[in-house]
């Protein structure tokens, strides 16, 4: 019941602002719907026992092997969370950063969290595609309508691009669909069973990886993202990166791990090299961005290329460690986007031109955004060194050459992340009319620090979810004949 | 076969009550009429006793497709009060007109005679060519006309050239006939071959298939609105039954299983990549129609590799397909009649933008529609492609099916593209007209494609 309870609040919310259009209290009728959520999400994670949960199963067109399925095992829970906790912030965003037509933008975030959450929660291959598709709907259409410069030919490409995916992916679902035995059921726990031969595995592997690596994104497929990134109003940036590329990530796990893992075996070492070729790439482009927008958005790039890398080293280090990071991650890119979206409404532009020097007028939010940097780059004691740390030796295990270019990620991603702090806050007083960080800001990215920092002290919290269900994988890799 | 005379007889009543210049009368009448032919078609469901001499059999097949285009054409007359309301003369004869076509329709959905197949053509066309010149003093609509004329008849020569080798052949016009000779032959007969060819050429005319579609964006264009709401929905509906019927009578030999690759490749891609480009509206639906036309050829093309008994499932697929595919179109065809009227008869695809604006609710159905027909999931639209995909993956046609499935994503693109005008400010105010009537269609069909999306077992 739980499970549906998730889907339901932010839909119905999201359905309540839309009839009601309560313009003053549309914020607050979505913030309160999202703390519900999370304190949904939390009695799962406090009830959780570490053995997977169906909460909801029911046939919906049996003839395709179509069931209403709803569940969730460790990694699931994990995404749970991540959508559960970050919602909250992404929605309070508007109070002190405001795009539009409260009502409308708080409705479509609402309707995204409530797809998110589907997406998560599936545990049938159809329902899973569904819920994909219709995360998208919400963020087309909060990028149509409050996107910055050239937002319609942006959002369009975007649109295309993800459907392409995901047009990909449904056949890839319904290919192994009919390859089950009779009744056909899109089961993930049906599916996984399925032992396809190894030469459909081989390019069936690239139609559902296509998929995922168009949402994350992953090198020669990033096209869509450093514009989209840029362009989006900021709390839809927010939702990209932080929760929505996660779906890539989750979806390798659920797709391309159970279903054809020797296919994904066969191509690990040409993901991997995609991938940090990918990471690396961004970090260089990062460094050079004048826009402090579009460093953001290249440094999520190059962080989800290392993520990838390392999940596919097929070692407990690699895979605990990305599932571990896609939390840091996304609290990471909320903070971020954030901080992007404070200074640039206080300068007035992205460009790094029209700031430097900031410090003297805000010694309070230099501080703050101290903090952030020393997530992003991945200090001890922040949230993002153990994750870091353990996708650092998964890489190592796999190969010392990756592991090498894994070191030079850290180099680079300090580089362009400290120089970003330099260009913004430091520098000769340019006398720019600016504010400190007021009461909002505290509150908001307060608690987003506070969690990285206790997160980063007790990284046991996030990793004991997923350590069941990556020896459980793991496990199926080394019986596989 | 109550059902047909009734229809034929209603007919008949229309253009009586339009000679008593009831105007008002007409559209209740003929729907009316088109319920109690529902009724009777339904009581019939399970009757399958052929009629005729053995020339017509309704099975469930025909019963189902009847039924839909029945309920098709109940829209569409819905439609039909607000569309006619300024004009004064001649309004019983185009409601006649429809119900005679739909009388072919029927026919065509339950032939089992070649015979039958040509006069079902001939009743559905010739209707038809006279309500695409329906707005007289419109140039385009003459050349609608006449368009549809000489090139349905050039199509008509093909199909009799067709039937008429088929009957050199087996000496019967029966299909069960053609059926028991494709098996004694085997399919290697080059005279058969050449008839099953002809009469293919026929039919894909009719349903508008690449490289026989050069008379749809004209036609469709020229057309009243309503006309070719009509052609679009019941017409396609009624060529696809009949296609789908002759050829799972034939059980398609390899080399017609060739011709129709060919055919269903074109189509996919002509159609959609035409649309790309397209700034008229009227013209855009007309190569989406061309492109829908390449799916529905798509899941013709798996009776061809599956197993014996799954004939029934491409048969329900085409229904689903096409009754959801006529219920988005209309639904937006009334919507771009009223955005039409708003914009002072302009019909470029940006005449919706301030719909949302001025109309959020109707702005709402257009999306659901809109989505609906490029396939997006929770429409019926996405399960309708799906199970065209599933049918062809199920057939071993994976990479005609791959084909499909990347032209399915330019589709996504040309709607995507008036979508985003329907939620676009436009720069002068623009006031839309919406009867309640036609609110109530728009409203029904978009409601129809969601509840049949979410719950696809209810065709």
């Amino acid at each position: 019941m739980e499970v549906l309870a998730l889907i339901l609040i932010p839909f119905l919310a999201g359905l309540l602002l839309l009839i009601a259009r309560p313009a003053a209290m549309a914020r607050g009728i979505a913030l309160v719907s999202t703390l519900l959520s999370l304190a949904v999400v939390f009695w799962l994670w406090y009830t959780w026992t570490g053995v997977a949960v169906t909460g909801i199963s029911h046939d919906w067109v049996p003839a395709w092997g179509m069931r209403f399925v709803l569940g969730y095992g460790g990694i699931g829970l994990l995404m749970l969370i991540l959508t559960g906790v970050l919602f909250p912030f992404i929605i309070g965003t508007g109070y002190k950063q405001p795009v539009g037509d409260p009502v409308l933008v708080n409705a479509l975030l609402l309707f995204c969290q409530s797809a998110l959450f589907g997406v998560f929660l599936a545990q049938n291959a159809f329902l899973f595609y569904i819920f994909f598709e219709l995360t998208l709907l919400p963020i087309f259409f909060l990028l149509l309508k409050w996107g910055g410069e050239h937002k319609r030919a942006i959002t369009v490409r975007f649109f295309l691009y993800t459907l392409l995916g995901g047009l990909a992916l449904l056949f890839s679902i319904a290919y192994v669909t009919l390859q089950t035995p009779l009744p056909h059921s899109a089961d993930f726990s049906v599916l996984a069973a399925l032992h396809l031969p190894m030469h459909v595995q081989m390019w069936l592997f690239w139609t559902m990886f296509l998929a995922f690596a168009i949402k994350m994104p992953i090198f020669p497929f990033h096209s869509w993202q450093p514009e989209t990134y840029t362009m989006a109003p900021t709390q839809g940036t927010m939702v990209l990166s932080a929760v929505m590329g996660k779906m890539g990530l989750y979806g390798i796990v659920v797709f391309l791990f159970a279903i054809v893992p020797e296919g994904a075996q066969y191509w690990s070492s040409w993901v991997i090299g995609l991938s940090l070729f990918g990471a690396l790439y961004a970090a260089v482009i990062a460094f050079r961005q004048n826009d402090f927008k579009r460093m953001v958005a290249y440094s999520s790039m190059s962080h989800f290329g290392l993520m990838c890398a390392a999940l596919f080293t097929w070692n407990a280090y690699g895979i605990s460690g990305t599932m571990y990071q896609t939390f840091a991650h996304g609290v990471l890119m909320v903070c971020l986007f954030y901080i992007v979206g404070a200074v640039s409404q206080r300068t007035g532009s992205n460009d790094f031109a029209s700031m430097g020097g900031l410090k003297t007028k805000m010694p309070r939010f230099a501080l703050l955004f101290m903090f952030v940097v020393g997530n992003a780059i991945a200090l001890p004691l922040t949230q993002s060194f153990p994750g870091e740390w353990l996708m650092y030796n998964g890489l190592w295990q796999w190969n010392n050459w990756t592991a090498f270019a894994g070191v030079l990620l850290i180099v680079l991603g300090a580089i362009y992340m400290l120089y970003a702090y330099q260009r913004v806050m430091l520098g000769p007083d340019r006398n720019i009319a600016v504010t400190d960080a007021d009461d909002e800001e505290h509150t908001f990215l307060v608690p987003l620090i506070l969690i990285f920092m206790l997160v980063g002290l007790f990284p046991n919290v996030i990793l004991h979810l997923v350590d069941g269900p990556v020896q459980h994988l793991l496990n199926s890799f080394t019986s596989l004949p | 076969m109550s059902a047909l005379i009734l229809i034929s007889v209603l007919g008949v009543l229309v253009l009586y009550l339009g000679l008593f210049a009831k105007k008002s009368w007409l559209a209740p009448v003929g729907i009316l009429g088109l319920l109690g032919a529902i009724a009777l078609f339904y009581t019939g469901w399970h009757i399958n006793h052929p009629l005729l001499g053995g020339m017509v059999v309704f099975d469930r097949f025909s019963i189902g497709f009847n039924i839909g285009m029945a309920i098709i054409t109940v829209l569409i007359f819905l439609f039909g009060p607000d569309y006619y309301a300024r004009k004064e003369h001649h309004v019983a004869e185009q409601y006649a007109l429809m119900l005679f076509a739909l009388v072919g329709g029927f026919i065509l959905t339950s032939y089992s005679s070649l015979l039958m197949l040509f006069l079902g053509i001939e009743i559905l066309s010739i209707p038809l060519y006279i309500l695409a010149g329906a707005k007289k003093h419109s140039l385009r609509s003459n050349e609608a006309s006449f368009k549809y004329f000489l090139l349905g008849a050039f199509s008509t020569a093909f199909l009799l050239m067709g039937i008429a080798l088929l009957y050199g052949i087996t000496g019967s016009f029966h299909l069960d006939a053609l059926a028991a000779h494709m098996t004694q032959s085997g399919g290697s007969d080059l005279m058969l071959n050449f008839g099953l060819f002809f009469v293919v050429t026929g039919l894909a005319f009719k349903v508008g298939a690449v490289p026989f579609h050069f008379w749809v964006p004209d036609v469709y264009q020229g057309s009243p609105t309503l006309v070719m709401t009509f052609m679009a929905t019941v017409v396609k509906m009624a060529g696809f039954a009949a296609f789908f019927r002759f050829i799972d009578m034939t059980g398609m030999p390899d080399a017609l299983a060739r011709i129709m690759v060919l055919l269903t490749i074109a189509t996919l891609l002509v159609g959609n990549v035409i649309a790309l480009k397209q700034t008229n509206f009227k013209r855009l639906m007309a190569y989406s129609s061309v492109s829908h036309s390449g799916f529905l050829l798509l899941a013709l093309l798996s009776d061809h590799g599956l197993e014996a008994g799954h004939g029934m499932a491409v048969g329900h697929t085409l229904l689903y397909y096409t009754f959801t595919y006529s219920l988005a179109t209309i639904g937006l065809l009334i919507l771009f009649t009223i955005a039409k009227r708003a914009n002072n008869g302009a019909e470029h695809n940006n005449i919706f933008q301030g719909l949302f604006a001025a109309k959020p609710w109707l702005a709402l159905c257009a999306l659901a529609m809109f989505l609906s027909l490029a396939g997006i999931p929770l429409t019926a639209g996405f399960v309708a492609k799906y199970q065209v995909f599933l049918l062809a993956i199920g057939a071993g046609w994976l990479k005609v099916m791959l084909f499909g499935v990347l032209m399915a994503l330019l589709g996504i693109y040309y709607y995507i593209m008036v979508v985003r005008e329907v939620f676009v400010r436009p720069a002068h105010t623009v006031t839309f007209v919406v009867s309640p009537l036609n609110w109530l269609v728009i409203s029904l069909c978009a409601v129809g494609v969601l509840v049949l999306g979410v719950w696809p077992a209810l065709i």
